[in-house]
């Protein structure tokens, strides 16, 4: 072992990289069935309406439902495009790599993000975390 | 009134009979009137990890035909008091499984004992489905391994939306892990996901964790449950996971690599 192998980091074991893409895959799957069954309806229909009046990227496009103890929250988030988004098309777009479920550290969306839309809207209860 | 438990999966060939078979003995071991039935239709084993392949007259699927009653095909364990096997079919396929036919033969069972215990099939097809529906407490068995993790979280979710208790808006069927084939040497090197890593990804409370143990196969090469087998890890291992289920304070063993003193080194003797 040379001395500078001290100073390099050490590489991603395998076990580390098993951890990592499980948990992009379940983020995404996820979010698949996390919801009631009407959740990528609704996602679909609200973008066919904001996108009748706005031009949006269908990837910018974020419905989470949260459940809490007492609560949920329907969490809708669109990016829509920014004025100075159209002299700059290369803005940094994080939204989309974002794990929806919470598993990944919250990111600072302000830099990035032009305009954020966000709505939330209270359902039932729901006693479960998952669904 | 008996509690009906389920180990289940999804994915196939991490433990599932293996662990109902341990796990219905040492509930029975602890004096609990135990029964655990084999829900996997056609592909018929628990009778083999039980060691009561040659007993088996009439079978689950009879009973809920009304081909045979309950006590016809339910098989008392020769080694432990209190231990009975309900064996399934090897012919018939998975539609013989009805909702109402399983129904009326767990609230039978449940009568007569303390615990049912459900050896589900892989995938989540009917056979699954049926072994989990009616459950009160789901036992997911997972390998440090990504395929079975996230399996297992599939069928996590399944218990959430498609279990009676979560049709009928009851209290949800409690859910806990059993992490089988653990290696700490393989974890040690970096090599497999920690205990710790899979309790972050499914995060469910942990029930045990039962090391990678030669003496899974020799028990199952004798029919003998590996929970008689006291002096091996993975049988200690699951009386733990026994007295956790049963609401005890035990401690983890066997997640960490036990150093080996000199003079097992010199005898060269593995656990």
């Amino acid at each position: 072992m040379s001395i500078f192998s001290f100073f390099r980091s050490a590489p991603k074991t395998s076990a580390v990289q098993a951890k990592e893409r499980l948990q992009i895959v379940m983020a995404h799957e996820r979010v698949g069935r996390s919801g009631p069954d009407y959740l990528p309806m609704l996602q679909q229909e609200l973008l066919a309406v904001i996108a009748k009046y706005v031009d949006i990227d269908a990837n910018k496009v974020e419905v989470k439902l949260d459940r809490g103890g007492d609560c949920s929250t329907l969490e809708v988030n669109i990016e829509l495009p920014g004025r100075d988004q159209i002299k700059a098309p290369a803005a940094k777009d994080s939204t989309p790599s974002k794990p929806a479920n919470g598993l990944g550290k919250d990111e600072d969306d302000d830099k990035a993000t032009p305009i954020k839309s966000a709505a939330s809207v209270l359902t039932n209860g729901g006693v479960s975390k998952r669904r | 009134m008996g509690k009906i438990i389920v180990m289940t999966s999804g994915k196939g060939g991490v433990g599932k009979t293996t662990s109902s078979a341990a796990f219905a003995t040492g509930l029975a071991l602890r004096g609990f009137k135990t029964v655990v039935i084999d829900f996997d239709v056609g592909l018929r084993n628990l009778d083999l990890v039980m060691g009561c392949e040659r007993r088996v007259v009439f079978d689950f699927i009879n009973v809920i035909n009304g081909e045979a009653k309950l006590n016809q095909a339910l098989i008392k364990d020769k080694r432990v008091d209190n231990l009975y096997i309900l064996p399934t079919s090897q012919t018939r396929d998975k539609d013989a499984l009805t909702k109402e036919g399983v129904e009326r033969i767990l609230n039978e069972l449940c009568k007569e004992f303390d615990y049912i215990v459900c050896d589900s099939p892989a995938g989540i097809e009917r056979g699954a489905l049926m072994s989990l529906y009616f459950a009160d407490h789901a036992i997911i068995v997972t390998n440090p391994e990504v395929s079975s993790v996230r399996d297992s979280d599939r069928i996590l979710g399944v218990l959430n939306s498609k279990s009676r208790r979560a049709e009928q808006g009851m209290e949800p069927v409690t859910q806990q892990l059993l992490l089988t084939r653990y290696d700490p040497e393989r974890v040690e090197k970096g090599e497999m996901l920690k205990v710790d890593d899979v309790l972050e990804i499914l995060a469910i409370p942990l029930l045990g964790v039962i090391p990678e143990s030669q003496a899974v196969l020799r028990a199952s090469n004798i029919g003998m449950p590996v929970i008689l087998d006291e002096n091996s890890n993975a049988g200690q291992a699951y009386l733990d996971a026994v007295g956790r289920f049963l609401g005890e304070d035990v401690e983890h063993r066997f997640t960490t690599v036990q150093k080996k003193g000199l003079f097992s080194r010199l005898l060269r003797r593995s656990a």
